[in-house]
């Protein structure tokens, strides 16, 4: 399960205008399949403990478009990221961003848009959001602006499929200690007991609208008719033209009701498969690194033993004894590989996981709707 | 929405000294995104206090021969107006331009937008600066878009394309012959799953909606097409008693969709379901084997490590040397027994 958010965190939900979920579907849509990152604008209310986001725009370096114009294409650049994959979701911390999101808030404050960032939004596809990049982005994030910032993830593929599936993340403030000291050995590990799923707590979300919004909403569908009684159409094809009728952006939204499993559950196992790939690569990391390590231990033992016996030798014949805590600057012990990576694989693990188990609720309920509706005499 | 069933179709006003392409004299048909509308919108709630209305910049990409134009985004720009002058920031103008190109560099200008729908002499002035040639939309027209955000009535958006009129030359700057052309708020499908959150506030007090799992999200569709089908079944029940009037039309619309339920064996759709449920609920507890699997390795490899490793035996019988060593000695009483095999 998620860490829970702790009961005096100054933050406890995120209030999201419509303006803002409009923009990041717009944006992450149209740039699907590249992931898209953008900065968010807002301000925090202390008093509800709420962080409310009221507008948001896109990074330049997420666009794929903007190779030409990258400005973080100067290889001595710390953040120099080769392929335009990881151009796009290293986005939120490159220096060119930053100068970015700092003149468009300067520019939105003089008309009245707040003037606050409070975290940047990211989209992804059917859940596969947890990397470094991410991490290394919220850790950013939250070391400049503390408590407010939130990462708002938006899952293009499982919007498609019916619900907005929006979801707003933060980092626990353990992983961030142990973040600031830089290592994730076992045992700083271990000191901690930092468990995966321990690094993002997630925080409901809510979706607020204004006044003036609401009306135009009241309005959209239609102006309701003023004659009293109903005309009927007289043709099939008066009932397809009839506008009020054929595109209505606010008639519910049925999507969800479409029955489709198997391309959900491939996509799912495809990318469990990649995950369950990287792992073994971290365990046999960690396997070298021991296995090396034992090496280089062994090798010292038997160093020491030959110095101990050189010493006992001297010591007889009246010599000095040669240091033994030479071997310190003689064999260099191979340092831990960060396990990092793999917590990180874990959780995202635990998010395929979890995706499939909402899944299966629907999707069974489904199932056995569908069921009573075919097969005659069952339960009706 | 302004009453939009009919247009009165005038040519479009050439520019002048457009010889090389031929410009066609249809007149542009616009279409708007809807979160280019919401951005309108939210500025609109946000204009200061003694100012009536406030505008900005459209941007959107235009048709290869100029009749098409889609508003895909816009930002505001600071003025302010008296009865004798308007001022408009230009600068800001530019450089927003300049930022949002480097965003986005396919949204090209196209208009601009004001919040109320009156149009006077001002409204001109505007118009005409946008349209100029060099930082303007030359020679394509500047398309014109208002929106009356006064409270407590409904919200009527226009949409105008001007050409110039006078009588004298020196009047040419701030007149303009604006002509309206139709325009439609396209909702694209990606955004229908957002607009029925955004729409589900509209309903309630606080103007707010939680966001909803997938299960309350099913929940939700499924009370409103049972509320369809009350409808849809109270209303023939009604015309089988007489109480109303019958439209051969709906009847044969309501056959042809029940006639789309498929008609299959009993057995198929027992075999096919017990098929796919298997595969769902195998599936799941097969992410959760995984899941249980890695968190599992994870706690082994930093458990084994304290042990001195299963692969480093002879690290467990050194007593000096790693300062790591010495602690591990001390944890190693812990009972954690299992070399586990990772």
């Amino acid at each position: 399960m998620a860490a829970v958010l702790p009961a005096d965190a100054p933050v406890r939900q995120v209030q999201l205008s419509a303006l803002v979920v409009m923009r990041l579907i717009k944006h992450s849509t149209q740039i699907f399949p590249t992931p898209a990152t953008g900065c968010l604008v807002g301000m925090e209310q202390p008093k509800t403990a709420t962080l409310e986001i009221t507008n948001s725009f896109p990074f330049p370096a997420s666009n794929p478009d903007n190779t030409a114009s990258v400005t973080t294409s100067n290889p001595m650049d710390p953040y120099h990221q080769a392929d335009q994959l990881a151009l796009a979701l290293a986005a939120p911390r490159a220096k060119g961003s930053v100068s970015y999101q700092n003149e468009m808030i300067k520019y939105l404050r003089e008309v009245n848009v707040d003037a606050q960032g409070v975290g940047w939004y990211v989209s992804c596809s059917m859940g596969n959001f947890v990397n470094a990049a991410f991490v290394e982005n919220q850790v950013f994030y939250q070391r400049a602006t503390g408590e407010q910032s939130c990462v708002l993830v938006f899952d293009v593929g499982r919007s498609s499929q019916g619900s907005l599936n929006l979801k707003a993340y933060r980092l626990s403030k353990s992983f961030m200690e142990a973040h600031k000291e830089g290592k994730f050995t076992s045992e700083s590990i271990q000191k901690s007991s930092l468990r995966y799923q321990d690094i993002l707590i997630e925080l409901p979300l809510k979706i607020h609208n204004s006044h003036l919004l609401t009306s135009y909403l009241h309005q959209l569908p239609n102006i309701p008719t003023t004659t009293d009684s109903l005309t009927l159409p007289t043709t099939i094809a008066e009932i397809h033209r009839n506008p009020s009728l054929a595109s209505n952006p606010l008639t519910p939204n049925l999507d969800n009701l479409d029955l489709s499993i198997d391309p959900f559950l491939e996509k799912t196992l495809d990318q469990l498969l990649e995950s369950i790939e990287s792992h073994q690569t971290e365990q046999n990391n960690a396997q070298y690194y021991q296995r090396s390590l034992a090496r280089e231990q062994a090798k010292v033992k038997t160093w020491k033993e030959k110095r101990a016996s050189e010493n006992v030798l001297r010591v007889q014949q009246k010599q000095t004894p040669l240091p033994e805590d030479e071997w310190t600057k003689l064999f260099k012990l191979p340092t831990e590989p960060s396990r990092l990576e793999a917590m990180l694989v874990g959780r995202q693990v635990e998010q395929y996981a979890r995706q499939i188990d909402g899944f299966a609720g629907t999707v069974t309920g489904k199932m056995f709707g569908v069921r009573g509706g075919l097969v005659p005499g069952e339960g009706l | 929405m302004a009453d939009d069933d009919s247009f009165l179709h005038l040519a479009r006003p050439l520019n002048p000294a457009t010889i090389a392409s031929q410009p066609s004299t249809a007149p542009l048909t616009v279409t708007i995104q809807p979160q280019a509308l919401f951005s309108i919108l939210d500025h609109a709630s946000r204009k200061p206090q003694d100012q009536d209305r406030v505008i900005g910049t459209l941007l959107g990409v235009r048709s290869e021969d100029g009749t098409e134009v889609e508003v895909r985004n816009c930002y505001a720009v600071p003025h302010t107006e008296t009865t004798e002058q308007v001022e408009v920031d230009m600068d800001y103008q530019k450089h927003m331009l300049q930022l949002h190109l480097r965003a986005n560099p396919k949204e090209i200008l196209v208009g601009w937008y004001a919040t109320s729908s009156e149009l006077n002499t001002f409204s001109a002035l505007i118009q005409n600066f946008y349209s100029q040639q060099g930082d303007g939309t030359w020679p394509h027209p500047a398309v014109h878009l208002t929106l009356s955000t006064v409270p407590g009535k409904d919200i009527e958006s226009r949409t105008y394309i001007s050409a110039p009129i006078g009588v004298t030359p020196e009047r040419a700057a701030d007149s303009c012959l604006f002509i309206p052309v139709p325009h439609e708020i396209k909702y694209g499908e990606a955004e229908k799953s957002g607009l029925e959150m955004i729409a589900g506030a509209k309903d309630r007090e606080d103007r707010s909606q939680m966001l909803q799992v997938d299960v309350e999200s099913l929940e939700r569709a499924i009370e409103q097409v049972l509320e369809l089908l009350n409808r849809v079944s109270n209303y023939v029940n009604e015309v089988l008693d007489e109480e109303a009037e019958p439209s051969s039309a709906l009847g044969q619309f309501l056959m042809n969709t029940l006639s789309l339920a498929p008609k299959v064996e009993p057995a198929d759709v027992e075999r096919d379901f017990n098929n796919h449920v298997q595969d769902v609920l195998l599936v799941s507890y097969l992410a959760n084997t995984i899941r249980t699997q890695i968190d599992l390795s994870n706690r082994l490899a930093t458990a084994a490590l304290t042990m001195g490793g299963e692969g480093a035996p002879s690290t467990a019988g050194t007593g000096d040397g790693q300062k790591s060593n010495q602690n591990q000695r001390r944890t190693a009483g812990r009972g954690q027994n299992r070399s586990g095999d990772q």
